[in-house]
């Protein structure tokens, strides 16, 4: 059977792996988080879930950071019907970290993003974690199995499936996201670490990687329930995807938005929009 | 809309399975999205030497497919006498295309002999196809080279072969490429696949980046696009929902989903 792109497209999504950056001027940040808005809102993309990492490993200081998350913030005060916030952190740097976290949670954020300064099992990281518990909200980890050494020697603190399967073995109750099976790295590897391991451990589908069956080997491991629907600037690619995995209809739209609304649910949210047909 | 794809491929990549890769099963997987045609590469040959064949067991197993499926030649610059092969595949085997694979077959795309395929070719009205990446290396396995193709080089080999038609697939970034920055070349006969971009937007650190093929297109690349998916290696929808955002109007839409390739392989 044919797909039926125009009914797909029109279907809502959220997108809970994207970003907004604190660019040079007002106009300029405004005109980057606009193009995220105008360009997903074509592809039936409802909701963002926006983050603003410092990446490479840099272990920047909390002003810096701070910037950051005030760039996500102003996005959201922008687009309160569309944005919502990931707080970035640098777990290591323990009580400033913590506050931060706090600081961003108080001020609208749902959520946590992590790079690749800690892996994600390093016991530095458990006081974010214990947090993020308490708080009902859920860890975005940037990840990847890469084992090619011009690739690792980039990111050598970049975590992988077993890295969360391990932190899921400790605190199964954390709500972990695997960012971007399509983000670079063996997928078909991090999926597999994370077979068997507790619910509350998913995955994300964004990333510029755009491999046949990617989709499916990840519900087969983990389960639809786990899956989430993100994009991380690779738009059409991550809609393509979920769109063409011989998967029930149903499992699609838990992915492209049921899984996510049921993440909001634990803090006590909903959706900014219902999950009826968009515009596009 | 009538959808021709560029870029597809049959047989086994070594470090992962594929699934749809034999000439059935594909064209079922395109059919599904909608796609009537391909053109179609063998996998196998990135990785030999002669690869002759491989081509020969590419046109048996399109045989049956002839109306849905274009296989494409493989040559390998480096072997010797591969001009016989090249005759052999265009005069005996009735192919329309030929794939060069400069990434796996270790040359680059600027080498002499390179560029005198492409002039073969271009005497022959044949199309060079040139896969940017074959898989992302960021996974790549240890026995996988793992190179991306460098667009410099296909600008050297457009600017020596300017009566060729060239196409790059599976590529990303061609809005900042050296092959887009050539203004020389803009208007040679050179294609670029969308199997690989987005259209209005990718990861950016200043809004003079911030979309991708949609700026392309303004400042003039509507006329290099084609449309290709890259199946069985990647999920052909991904190319399908970008053709729904193009911003190109009707008739330019016609031309990239299948106009310019219905040219290129002589369909019209």
């Amino acid at each position: 059977m044919s797909i039926d792109y125009d009914e797909w497209l029109q279907y809502p999504k959220i997108d809970m792996h994207c970003h907004v950056w604190n660019m040079a001027t007002e106009a300029e940040e405004r005109a980057s988080t606009e193009q995220l808005i105008t360009a997903g809102t074509m592809l039936g993309i409802s909701e963002y879930w926006c983050s603003a990492p410092i990446t490479g490993g840099v272990i920047a200081d909390i002003e810096d950071i701070r910037i950051r998350n005030d760039s996500v913030l102003r996005a959201v005060q922008r687009y309160p019907d569309r944005i919502r916030g990931m707080c970035f952190v640098i777990p290591g740097q323990y009580q400033v970290a913590l506050d931060e976290v706090k600081r961003c949670l108080d001020a609208g954020m749902i959520g946590l993003k992590l790079y690749n300064q800690y892996k994600i099992d390093d016991p530095a990281v458990y006081p974010v974690i214990e947090l993020a518990i308490e708080r009902r909200v859920p860890i975005l980890e940037h990840a990847g199995f890469i084992e090619a050494r011009e690739h690792l020697d980039r990111q050598p603190l970049i975590s992988n499936g077993r890295h969360f399967a391990n932190l899921n073995e400790h605190y199964p109750e954390a709500m972990l996201i695997h960012a971007h099976i399509g983000g670079g790295g063996d997928w078909e590897q991090s999926i597999r670490w994370m077979r068997d391991t507790s619910e509350h451990l998913y995955c994300d589908v964004s990333g510029s990687n755009l491999d046949d069956g990617q989709v499916e080997q990840a519900v087969q491991d983990m389960g639809a329930e786990r899956v989430l629907f993100g994009t991380d600037g690779t738009m059409c690619g991550s809609v393509g995807k979920v769109i063409d995995a011989t998967l029930t209809d149903e499992a699609k739209r838990s992915i492209f938005f049921g899984n996510a609304e049921a993440i909001l649910a634990a803090q006590g949210t909903t959706p900014l929009h219902a999950a009826e047909k968009v515009a596009v | 809309m009538n959808f021709i794809d560029l870029n597809a491929w049959l047989g086994t990549w070594p470090f992962r399975d594929l699934r749809d890769n034999d000439p059935a099963s594909l064209l079922t997987r395109l059919e599904r999205a909608g796609i009537q045609r391909a053109a179609v590469s063998q996998i196998e040959a990135a990785f030999q030497r002669n690869v002759q064949h491989t081509n020969e067991r590419l046109a048996q197993s399109v045989e049956s497919y002839a109306d849905r499926l274009l296989p494409i030649a493989t040559i390998n610059p480096r072997f010797p006498h591969w001009e016989q092969d090249l005759l052999r595949c265009h005069e005996d085997l009735g192919f329309k295309v030929v794939r060069l694979f400069p990434c796996y077959h270790d040359y680059p795309a600027n080498d002499p002999e390179a560029i005198r395929v492409a002039h073969l070719c271009a005497e022959r009205n044949l199309p060079v196809f040139l896969p940017h990446r074959l898989e992302d290396a960021r996974q790549r396995h240890w026995m996988d080279p793992g190179r991306t193709l460098d667009l410099a080089e296909v600008a050297d080999m457009i600017a020596a072969v300017p009566n060729a038609t060239i196409v790059v697939t599976n590529a990303r970034g061609i809005q900042g490429s050296a092959l887009w920055k050539r203004q020389d070349l803009r208007g040679a006969n050179w294609f670029y696949d969308l199997s690989l971009s987005e259209v209005h937007y990718k990861l950016h650190t200043s809004v003079s980046n911030m979309r991708d093929l949609a700026e392309f297109i303004d400042q003039g690349g509507a006329r290099h696009l084609v449309f290709g998916t890259h199946t069985p290696f990647s999920y052909p929808s991904a190319a399908r929902v970008k053709t729904a955002v193009l911003p190109v109007d009707a008739e330019t839409l016609v031309q990239i989903c299948s106009g310019r390739a219905e040219k290129m392989l002589g369909l019209t």
